[in-house]
């Protein structure tokens, strides 16, 4: 009777370690370097960013010839465009040695994604200077995200005001 | 007595905030945009003066930028084959009725040399710091003052001659940059090879250049860069692309970096 409770005991330890272990290996083989999550990242970037450029071409004539209705819906598509590549590049699994300084660049990317939203608001219903005060806040906000993963090498990835018009 | 008490702190906190926002703007400044590629940090800050400008036409300004290359592991910088710099499209250089200096004028010179042959062409100035490799001795940094003559022309292009003079390592480099205009952001460009005959030069690491000079001709005023702030009158405040830098590096593989302003409509 003994005998049989020690061996149910180590029976079940064996299958938690080996059902442990294999959720580390799992994880180690899920788990990318730099170099991986920066080919990743950019791969889902590229054609976003290029989408954007496309979207928001004209944009900043139309600003100059206040147009801002016009500009509005061109700033909608292009939020509409971060918010979905925030989105899928946020699933994507990070090296554990950047997770602290990811998270930070994605708290910027959030608010980048934010003030896409108040600047489109804000250029739909005309009020220039909101709109233009928080433009201001949106290119230091992404310089910001660009320093904080500067390492990262980021070419489609990174924050550039020339995208938006 | 409260009032004045209150007042007093209001005073006190508008002064501590506007400490902390220059402070701030300092910090912003002094490292200003930067992208990295592989271990090569490319950085460039720059801003023009004045800040207010008419929102349809050119008046005068005074350009200043400073960047420069850095490893992020502190190795040896990669030699520079290219200098580009761009320019908004919309900015006006101009260059009519400037005095001319040539080449000769300035070669083998010091600074004091060559503005003494060359001031009335002078449009700007600024400083290099490079590391130099010399065999057997290790990278020793060197520091260099720089002035910016206008030149003659060159294949239909104005030359803009860039004179560099190290006093300590008593060495001058004069470099042509040729001035052209080209479709796109960055309409005007001035941009010069790094030739192998520099040497130990190339390895540039940073630099500071202020451009502007105003001058008269036939009477009228005139200044070899205005620019304008083409807002329409429902914005007080624009945004300009104001400078690009593109280093073109040994082999070919070029890094850039541009940076976008502010200018307020007048």
């Amino acid at each position: 009777m003994k005998i049989g409770t020690q061996w149910r005991k180590w029976a079940v330890a064996l299958v938690l370690a080996l059902a442990l272990g294999g959720a580390a290996v799992a994880a180690a083989e899920e788990e990318p370097t730099r170099d991986e999550y920066v080919d990743q990242l950019e791969a889902i970037c590229k054609p976003d960013a290029l989408a954007t450029q496309r979207v928001m071409k004209g944009a900043r004539s139309d600003v100059q010839h206040e147009r801002l209705k016009l500009a509005s819906r061109k700033f909608a598509k292009a939020g509409s465009i971060f918010s979905s590549t925030v989105k899928e590049i946020s699933a994507v699994a990070r090296p554990s040695a950047d997770r602290e300084r990811l998270k930070k660049w994605f708290g910027y990317l959030k608010q980048q994604e934010r003030y896409l939203t108040k600047i489109t608001a804000k250029l739909r219903t005309e009020e220039a200077i909101a709109a233009q005060r928080l433009t201001a806040r949106f290119i230091h906000n992404g310089n910001l995200a660009n320093n904080v993963v500067l390492a990262f090498g980021f070419e489609y990835c990174s924050f550039k005001f020339s995208r938006f018009g | 007595m409260r009032a004045r008490g209150l007042v007093r702190w209001g005073a006190a906190g508008l002064a501590l905030s506007l400490m902390v926002g220059l402070l701030a703007w300092s910090v912003e400044a002094a490292s200003g945009e930067r992208s990295q590629r592989g271990d090569l940090i490319v950085a460039l800050q720059g801003e023009v003066a004045p800040l207010q400008l008419p929102r349809h036409e050119s008046a005068p300004v005074h350009l200043h930028l400073e960047g420069g290359l850095l490893t992020a592991d502190g190795s040896l910088l990669p030699r520079v084959d290219r200098v580009e710099i761009g320019f908004p499209a919309k900015g006006v250089i101009s260059t009519r009725g400037l005095p001319v200096c040539t080449l000769r004028q300035l070669r083998n010179s010091t600074s004091e040399g060559a503005l003494a042959a060359c001031r009335p062409a002078l449009i700007g100035h600024g400083s290099v710091v490079a590391d130099v490799l010399l065999p057997d001795q290790g990278v020793f940094r060197i520091h260099a003052r720089l002035l910016i003559f206008n030149g003659p022309r060159k294949h239909g292009h104005r030359l803009l001659l860039l004179h560099g003079y190290a006093p300590k390592l008593p060495t001058t480099v004069v470099l042509p940059f040729m001035l052209e205009r080209q479709r796109g952001r960055f309409g005007i460009t001035i941009g010069a090879d790094l030739p192998a005959t520099l040497g130990p030069w190339p390895h540039l690491a940073r630099f500071t250049l202020d451009l502007g000079r105003r001058y008269r001709f036939r009477g009228r005023p005139r200044s070899f860069i205005s620019a304008s702030c083409p807002i329409p009158p429902i914005f007080t405040e624009g945004f300009v692309s104001l400078a690009r830098i593109t280093y073109t590096l040994v082999g070919g593989r070029e890094v850039s970096q541009a940076i976008t302003r502010r200018c307020r409509g007048l």
